[in-house]
């Protein structure tokens, strides 16, 4: 299948899948699964524990054999192709890294396989450990003295070292701590951009997603929800998994219809309604009276986020979350009572 | 005051040790030194009986041994590989009995298995070539009696020996670094040379090194299935003690076939982290 590049030409995707479905008795834990990815794309699966996800990349990296579908790199049909032979590389999750063999080792293991010599498989992986902000002499180090951090950019050069066309991540970072995974989202976007290569990363963090890809797919249930850009998917949720995947927001249920429609909670009617569901962003929500939509509303709690201040508020049974910008009006007090407002124009419509 | 006990605790096993292990090898390392055909301990230290061990054809068993040894050590190993990863790849009842059965004859004295084996082997009458002969009227000879047999009911004997510390190697190697090297472009071969192999290496020693000591030592599968077509290194050491009445050449014979084992042992021993594997 073709697609339209923006320059007006067509470009055969880089890997497209067609129906791919894998079943492991009564469980279908990939259904249908149907996706195109463009050549230098760095596309991200999310989905909760279980949604399918490491087995859909598993697929894709030949290590599973889907029971059906159809799977093409650059056009050709890869989908009987054992692991070994195609042309792409794997980041696991638990990195997976060869013990028994020193930091040049592991990284020139694919190289080696493919009967590259000694010189040149030592010329590209001192460039790899270079790529990936190693020291050189990182080259007779044994994997087990590396820490963490080192472990993953081994990882990634070792995976890199084949020049795969295409390189699959399953959840490389989940094992790191918070800063450390921070720095190394950033450094993979970087490397994302240096080799142009073609990335496909597979996380139960949105939030890791939406710093990194370009595109990403929301699974569900072997299912794909939503597919689209970052922006797409935070401004546009298609549903409320969706939605509630995406950590705090505020979802307000509708009841009624047309003129008698309301805002289940707030008790507000709810103009131009969409949907079932009015997904309402924390930042959506204003201090004072410059939305359509007003409120009172008690301050439970008050968090300093740093650039932004965060109200736990509740309104009879309903709690709302809302985020105002530091420096933007007066700080509230938890236990105090205060008017909030939104506009109908921020709500993300969900229907179910 | 306080009073470290560990040496204490420690006395009743040193005192066995030094009791039953270092002074059987020291009288015996000073035996070997005795002038040949004599009895007492108190006799002027002498390398004859070495130098006999090398000229007058006692080297024979010991080469004989060896050999058997290395070859049913290597044939065990060849054999269990695949059998450790099926009963690993597959683990679960089926593997238990299997595991079990292979377990089992070990508990059954060596002698009435070999005798067993003997029986089945046997020419004419045999198990074998008599069910051949009655059933298909096929007329075989027999191995009984040969190197062959002796070598066959090694490694019968032996292979649990390998065969379960070959399994906890192959436990060892962990399944996602199989894949990964798969992903890498490795295949069936490569898979075995660059990652089984060295992460159930550990395993493939300690069994190893168990055949091959017991083999050396091994005496009832010659005089058994072998009919004395082979001497080996025990039944020549036996010889000299009882039936030659000759102690100080058994002594040097024995010295040396500790020697030899101690030179498989060592070396292995020092490479193997026992300690990871025990824990386990």
């Amino acid at each position: 299948m073709a697609t339209v590049t923006p320059e007006g030409g067509t470009a055969v995707p880089a890997l497209s899948l067609q129906e791919i479905t894998r079943r492991f008795g009564a469980l279908t834990a990939v259904d249908a699964v149907t996706l195109d990815i463009a050549e230098g794309e760095f596309f991200t699966i999310v989905g909760p524990s279980g949604s399918g996800k490491s087995t859909l990349v598993r697929l894709l990296a030949g290590l599973e054999v889907p029971t059906a579908g159809t799977l093409l790199l650059r056009g050709e049909d890869i989908t009987r192709q054992p692991a070994n032979q195609r042309p792409t590389a794997m980041v696991f999750q638990s990195l997976a890294l060869f013990d028994h063999r020193s930091v040049g080792q592991n990284i020139e293991f694919a190289m080696k396989m493919k009967g590259v010599a000694p010189q040149a498989r030592r010329e590209r992986v001192l460039e790899l450990l270079s790529l990936l902000r190693l020291p050189e002499d990182y080259y007779d180090r044994a994997v087990t003295q590396c820490s963490g951090g080192e472990r993953q950019r081994v990882a990634m050069a070792r995976a890199l070292a084949s020049d795969p066309e295409i390189l699959f991540f399953d959840e490389p970072l989940s094992a790191l701590d918070y800063r450390l995974r921070k720095t190394l989202e950033v450094e993979l976007k970087e490397l994302h951009q240096r080799t142009g290569k073609t990335f496909i990363y597979i996380t139960h963090s949105l939030e890791e997603a939406m710093v990194m890809s370009d595109r990403i797919a929301i699974m569900q249930e072997g299912r794909f929800v939503q597919v689209g850009t970052p922006q797409d998917i935070y401004q546009r949720p298609r549903n409320r998994f969706v939605a509630g995947f995406m950590g705090e927001v505020n979802i307000l249920a509708i009841r009624g219809r047309g003129e008698s429609a309301k805002f289940a909670g707030l008790g507000l009617p709810a103009p131009e309604v969409a949907g079932a569901y009015a997904v309402l962003r924390p930042e959506a929500l204003q201090a004072g009276d410059g939305g359509r939509v007003r409120f009172d509303a008690d301050v439970v709690q008050r968090l300093m986020l740093g650039s932004r201040t965060q109200y736990h508020l509740r309104v009879g049974d309903l709690g709302l979350i809302a985020e105002i910008g530091a420096g933007v009006g007066n700080l509230m007090e938890p236990g105090q009572r205060a008017r909030f407002s939104f506009d109908p124009d921020d709500i993300a419509w969900v229907a179910e | 005051m306080s009073v470290r006990p560990g040496p204490w605790l420690a006395a009743p096993t040193a005192l066995f040790l030094l009791a039953f292990f270092a002074m059987p090898l020291l009288i015996v390392s000073w035996y070997s030194l005795m002038p040949p055909r004599t009895f007492s301990m108190l006799g002027t230290p002498t390398l004859a009986n070495y130098g006999a061990a090398f000229s007058d054809g006692y080297e024979k068993p010991l080469l004989w041994s060896m050999l058997g040894a290395t070859l049913t050590t290597l044939i065990c190993a060849v054999l269990a590989w695949p059998t450790a990863k099926i009963l690993h790849a597959h683990a679960g009842r089926a593997a238990s009995i299997i595991t079990a059965l292979i377990a089992l004859p070990i508990f059954i004295s060596e002698s009435v298995r070999l005798f067993g084996l003997s029986m089945f082997l046997m020419p004419r009458g045999g198990i074998l070539a008599g069910s051949l002969n009655a059933w298909f009227d096929i007329q075989i000879g027999s191995i009984l009696n040969t190197r062959l047999a002796a070598l066959l009911g090694m490694i019968y004997v032996y292979f649990p020996f390998m065969l379960f510390p070959l399994l906890l190697g192959v436990s060892l190697i962990p399944e996602d670094r199989l894949e990964a090297a798969r992903d890498l472009g490795a295949g069936r071969w490569a898979l075995f040379r660059e990652i089984e192999l060295p992460l159930a290496a550990p395993g493939l020693m300690i069994g190893a090194l168990l055949t091959f000591v017991l083999c050396l030592g091994a005496n009832a599968e010659a005089a058994i299935l072998g009919g004395r077509a082979v001497t080996v290194i025990s039944a020549a050491i036996e010889q000299r003690f009882s039936y030659a009445q000759d102690w100080p050449m058994g002594a040097a014979l024995t010295v040396l076939v500790i020697l030899v084992t101690a030179a498989v042992v060592w070396p292995v021993l020092r490479r193997v982290d026992l300690n990871r594997i025990i824990q386990r």
